[in-house]
């Protein structure tokens, strides 16, 4: 027991702030953390040493939060995979971002917790966690062009949601990118 | 700033790029392309600055830290399921296991060290000084053997039925069909080491006969080992876990 308290001291803080930013509740995110936790002690021996101990927990953490957003939006009726669930929601303005103003980190971690599920984990998982995309799509099980396309659609509905306009006036659609081609992108840095 | 859709093709064409531009990922062609068009265009200059501003503050987010009580709640459930966890109950049998199998490996290890000289027949230059450390015609010597011989048995004897105590206390969470078959292989373990013992007190010296022996006994060791590890995956509802120990029992 005291080997695993020093294990959860060392990497609770890390799996609380993906489940937080995840869920945007402090209350989920407290859930997620021991159910996590919990998991981790029951699984153990399932655990191979074949990644670092904190990414074996990171990822029971990220699939804990996918299942978390999973169920929330089937008790909200939207059953269909929340993957391709991304179109339709409608933005929640908040004209407090001026031009002539650094973005306020509360209306952003308002704004990030009203995006579609799907578009929140490719956001918190890359812009926030500062993962690439390749391993943001092993993560979350998809395409590491379909990871780029919500990345781009979140941060459009993000900057609809901050400056007041509607969702889809904040730039045209992205279309899904696949590294390197011949639109000149390249693969991430 | 303006948020309004871009209205050119040229924008059109360059909107999904921004995206790109603030995460580093264009070559320098398409870059300079898109520079040269934000350049004049303000509403897609608008949209790649809120863009790196937005990735900008994510990165700068604070991070959080869980309430105490967390920690309390996770202590209290372990501390509540501790008694009914398989894994301490297998961790203490593997505990004794592991001690009772570095006393046998050593036994054995003194055994050969012992052996080697006296049931070697041929005259292999090594063995021979080996044999000078110990004088093999020696009546002592001999005794010694026997008698490590015999402790390294009742080591692996007293594993073992260690081990078949657990089994037996523990072996209805197995699949009927499977304990049958784990049965029928230990059977045929037990008659390979009743065959060895019979063959040692025949014929004494014969390695063959201990090697067989020794055989045997590890064979019977670890059948009884990957069935309590069995049962204990099966306890914990483990189906991926059972069909996998079950496709390595079936290949030993």
């Amino acid at each position: 027991m005291v080997a695993f308290e020093e294990l959860y001291r060392r990497h609770s803080g890390r799996v609380y702030n993906v489940a937080w930013r995840m869920t945007g509740s402090a209350a989920d995110a407290d859930d997620l953390l021991q159910d996590v936790f919990l998991q981790a002690y029951r699984r153990f021996d399932s655990y191979r040493g074949e990644a670092a101990l904190g990414t074996w927990l990171y990822r029971l953490a990220v699939n804990a939060c996918l299942d978390h957003l999973r169920s929330h939006q089937g008790r909200q009726g939207k059953a269909t995979d929340f993957i391709d669930d991304v179109e339709g929601l409608e933005p929640v303005a908040d004209p407090s971002w001026q031009p002539d103003r650094a973005l306020d980190r509360l209306d952003l971690e308002s704004a990030i917790s009203r995006l579609p599920p799907s578009y929140r984990a490719a956001f918190v998982l890359h812009d926030v966690e500062g993962h690439k995309h390749h391993e943001v799509a092993a993560m979350l099980g998809i395409a590491e062009g379909t990871s780029k396309s919500l990345l781009h659609k979140a941060r459009l509905r993000l900057r609809a949601l901050l400056r007041g306009g509607p969702a889809d006036e904040a730039g045209p659609p992205a279309a899904a990118a696949t590294g390197t081609g011949a639109d000149g992108r390249r693969g991430e840095r | 700033m303006d948020t309004r859709r871009p209205t050119t093709l040229a924008c059109e064409r360059m909107a999904p790029l921004v995206g790109d531009l603030v995460d580093d990922r264009l070559d320098r062609a398409a870059r300079e392309s898109l520079e040269s068009h934000l350049a004049g265009c303000e509403s897609c200059r608008g949209l790649a600055d809120d863009l790196r501003e937005i990735r900008r503050s994510a990165r700068a987010l604070p991070t959080r830290a869980p309430r105490p009580e967390v920690w309390a709640r996770i202590a209290h459930q372990l501390a509540a399921q501790a008694p009914a966890r398989p894994r301490a109950f297998w961790t203490g049998a593997r505990v004794a296991l592991a001690v009772a199998a570095v006393m046998v490996l050593s036994v054995v290890t003194s055994v050969v060290v012992l052996r080697g000289p006296r049931l070697s027949l041929q005259p292999i230059a090594p063995a021979r000084t080996a044999a000078t450390a110990v004088n093999p015609s020696a009546p002592d010597t001999v005794k010694d053997v026997d008698e490590h011989l015999r402790i390294a048995d009742a080591n692996y004897q007293q594993a073992i039925t260690g081990l078949e105590k657990i089994v037996a206390a523990d072996q209805a969470a197995l699949d009927p069909a499977v304990a049958a078959t784990l049965q029928k292989n230990m059977g045929i373990i037990d008659q390979a080491i009743r065959e060895s013992r019979a063959a040692i007190t025949s014929q004494p010296t014969s390695q063959l006969a201990q090697t067989s022996l020794f055989d045997a006994l590890r064979q019977k060791v670890a059948l009884l080992e990957d069935t309590i590890a069995l049962i204990n995956v099966m306890r914990k509802g483990d189906q991926a876990g059972a069909a996998k120990l079950i496709g390595g029992l079936s290949k030993s």
